[in-house]
């Protein structure tokens, strides 16, 4: 019998049920433009964007609302409307935050603003792709939202030889990247030679799970058709075990390379980007198209029909929910992102948001509910943490207050991927414990140094 | 602003994450443990008879009444329903010889659990193995009970022994030699008498083959790994190959149950892989020490217990390998 090696990560991980067969077989679907959009003035890492509209203005759908300032992007009209008054909103991680808010107005003199192909794309020097990039709004797809021209865009003083493209989705329930792969490799991976001519690299590397071996064979073809010469281009077909996607679990199992702890992927001379990311890049480019809607799966046990929608960024969830048969009466949580490193959301009078990639509907009790017991030393969250770091001994200080000590045990390093809290028999909020050790740690360490 | 139609009985609840986990729980765990030695320890009442059954229902009794005690005097949450306590208390029993007085089983379970694990904070914070820790105070308060309150088998099972309390093969081996010990176990059953449980011994530790058959289902639920148990006998082999009859100690006595059950209890076992051999080795060798020159027959309950003292040495000196950088890119 012939095994099949596939690449992975070294140590860790864990096998969560994948619960993705309620949507991997459904195609992203265009949702039409829903009566309102508000759009939070911060949807990425960095400076919030300045609004350059105000109170009764009409826009078209594809015109830039808010300018981006300092380490920020711009943010674009996601329909076509009037302005209403700026205020303050429900946001998804900010509780509250400043958001432009679009009624919907129906009117030919309003239509969406047309984005034609530039012809001389291909051949644009590295500071107008970069800026044209940075102008659509473009920001990290993945769920981390950090602005994408930022991201390539190299110290001056690192060398790297790779791209690794972000296929793996190894996030229970969603399916968004995996259906965006099959519809649309082209633009996944003309925006992957794009970006790896901005960084200058010609070693592209994809990383796909293996429960998603079509999206790797089309990924594959477009590839052999659309590589440029002189371009080492491949798909490789990675284990399916969380958190394969994560940059560092990737990195490793593409290149074999271990970035060093709180450093990024640069360091080992690689630069990560989502398949999601690489379209996104792709229109900005080549047609200077802004980042205006983005596909989210919307599924789990508490949703009647689950979906993978294209869905106008700053669409409320209570709307998205409704165009997929409401929730069901047993629904508890929902959760924007995916069920590992997602976040529980409070309410539905929630704009969609550029780093929205799922929303996940919960049924039952929640893991923490019903408290947590003691630690009793069984071992599981040392044999999955996929670095080696030790959240029993983190957490059993930190109950005990002692969070100086919390240091030898890498809570530090730890970058929340919830493989611990999985299998944890005790139900113990190990990433919390993780989290609460980590920003003492961190705060010790400026009061030192300003010191 | 436009309000949305939130309208919902309740609300929304929020969690920190991850948002899925696997079902298994501590409780879970300790209830399959019990479930998984429910065989031997019915084995063992339909060998020994209902004097056995006393034994057992009032070891569980007293370590469960002093963990209901002892969270309460502590004003904590009851931790009853976790399943643990009746483990100890059947873990104990199992330990126990099945014509031992009640009341002291239930004086057995509830010091068991009441000075091995109550005392020290309750579940997770206990150095030493509760179940053991009441053994070793029955051992220390009722030496002649717990050494000569071994029965033979009921007389419609096995072969026909003289008296009606006789030494287990271990002691027969200990007192009297190579010979003794093989005429115990020689007749019709021999060493499939040794492994089916037709022969003098503890409640629990009569049948090998039932205390397997509950290890096999944890094993096979990932509630154990054969870590632990692998080094017991490894290091028990080792030793006892001295004495010409290590086939002998390794399917007599309570060293399967003391192996798979007593020395892979979480709290009292390290957390690494690595540290678990160095753990089992020690057990074994231990045992075998104690059985060879020590002062009793049986070895593997005081092998456990100093093992015990060992582990968070074993914990601080075998840690996972960090991941870390492999230098600069290729």
């Amino acid at each position: 019998m012939h095994v099949e090696h596939l690449k992975t990560f070294g140590r860790g991980g864990i096998h969560p049920d994948p619960h993705k067969r309620a949507t991997a077989g459904l195609p992203i679907e265009d949702v039409p433009p829903p009566m309102e959009v508000r759009l939070p003035l911060q949807q990425h890492l960095g400076d919030p964007a300045v609004p350059i509209v105000k109170k009764g203005d009409l826009v078209r759908r594809g015109q830039k609302i808010a300018e981006g300032e300092g380490t920020g992007v711009p943010l674009h009209a996601s329909i076509s409307g009037k302005v209403k008054p700026i205020d303050r909103h429900p946001h998804p991680t900010l509780v509250m935050a400043p958001a432009i808010v679009i009624a919907r107005v129906d009117d030919p003199d309003l239509a969406p603003l047309e984005f034609p192909v530039d012809p001389g794309w291909r051949e644009l020097p590295r500071e107008e792709m970069l800026e044209r990039i940075r102008e659509a709004g473009v920001v990290g797809l993945g769920g981390a939202a950090f602005p994408t021209y930022r991201k390539l865009q190299l110290p001056p003083d690192v060398r790297v030889d790779t791209l690794v493209v972000n296929g793996a989705e190894c996030e229970p329930y969603l399916t968004s990247d995996y259906r965006l792969m099959l519809a649309e490799p082209d633009a996944i991976v003309e925006g992957a030679v794009l970006m790896a001519r901005i960084i200058g690299v010609k070693r592209v590397l994809f990383g796909v799970e293996s429960d998603k071996r079509d999206a790797a064979r089309v990924l594959a073809g477009v590839i052999r058709r659309l590589a440029p010469d002189g371009y080492e281009m491949r798909v490789d077909v990675v284990e399916t075990r969380y958190p394969q996607g994560a940059e560092r679990q990737l990195v490793a199992a593409l290149t074999g390379r271990t970035i060093p702890p709180r450093a990024l992927p640069y360091a080992v001379g690689v630069v990560v980007q989502n398949v999601a990311t690489a379209s996104a890049v792709y229109d900005a480019v080549c047609r200077r198209r802004p980042l205006l809607d983005r596909v989210v799966t919307v599924t789990g046990p508490g949703i009647a029909e689950p979906r993978n929608l294209r869905v106008p960024l700053g669409m409320l969830l209570s709307e998205l929910v409704a165009r997929c048969g409401g929730i069901t009466d047993d629904a508890t949580r929902i959760i924007a992102g995916g069920p590992m490193m997602g976040r529980a959301l409070p309410r539905l009078d929630l704009p969609v948001t550029k780093g929205m990639n799922g929303l996940v509907l919960l049924t039952g009790r929640g893991p923490f509910e019903d408290g947590y017991g003691p630690c009793i030393q069984c071992g599981r969250c040392l044999e999955v943490c996929p670095l080696g770091l030790e959240p029993d001994q983190v957490s059993v200080r930190v109950e005990a207050g002692k969070l100086a000590e919390t240091a030898p045990y890498g809570a530090e390093e730890c970058y929340e991927c919830g493989s611990c809290t999985f299998v944890c028999p005790s139900q113990r909020p190990l990433v919390q414990f993780m989290q609460v050790a980590k920003s003492a740690l961190r705060r010790a360490r400026d009061t030192r140094s300003v010191a | 602003m436009s309000e949305i139609p939130a309208a919902r009985p309740r609300p929304f609840v929020v969690t920190p994450g991850p948002h899925l986990r696997v079902s298994e729980t501590t409780s879970s765990i300790m209830w399959w443990v019990n479930a998984s030695l429910a065989p031997a320890a019915l084995w063992g009442v339909v060998v020994f008879g209902p004097r056995a059954f006393a034994v057992i229902i009032a070891s569980m009794a007293g370590a469960v009444a002093a963990e209901w005690v002892g969270t309460a005097a502590m004003r904590r949450r009851s931790t009853v329903a976790d399943g643990s306590a009746a483990c100890t208390g059947l873990l104990l029993a199992l330990t126990l010889p099945p014509l031992l007085p009640a009341w002291a089983a239930f004086l057995g379970g509830a010091f068991a659990t009441l000075f091995g694990k109550v005392i020290f904070g309750g579940l997770g914070y206990n150095l030493f193995n509760p179940a053991l820790i009441g053994r070793a105070f029955l051992m220390a308060s009722f030496p002649v009970a717990m050494t000569s309150g071994w029965s033979n088998p009921r007389p419609w099972f096995g072969p026909h022994l003289d008296a009606v309390t006789t030494p287990t093969p271990l002691a027969a081996l200990k007192e009297y030699g190579l010979e003794a010990a093989a005429r115990l176990i020689s007749g019709p059953g021999g060493v499939t008498g040794l492994a089916l449980g037709f022969r003098p011994g503890s409640i629990g530790e009569v049948s090998v083959l039932l205390v397997a058959l509950g290890a096999g289902v944890m094993l096979a639920r990932g509630i154990i790994h054969l870590t632990i148990p692998l080094s017991v006998f490894a290091g028990t082999a080792l030793i006892t190959s001295f004495s010409g009859a290590p086939l002998l100690h390794l399917l007599g006595g309570g060293l399967w149950l003391g192996a798979f059950y007593m020395a892979t209890d979480y709290v009292t076992s390290p957390a690494m892989r690595s540290g678990q051999v160095v753990f089992g080795l020690l057990i074994g060798v231990l045992t075998g020490v104690i059985r060879l020159w020590g002062g009793y027959p049986e070895g593997i309950c005081y092998a456990i217990l100093i093992a015990n003292a060992v582990v968070p040495a074993l914990n601080l000196w075998f840690r996972p390998r960090r991941v870390v950088a492999m230098g600069s890119p290729s």
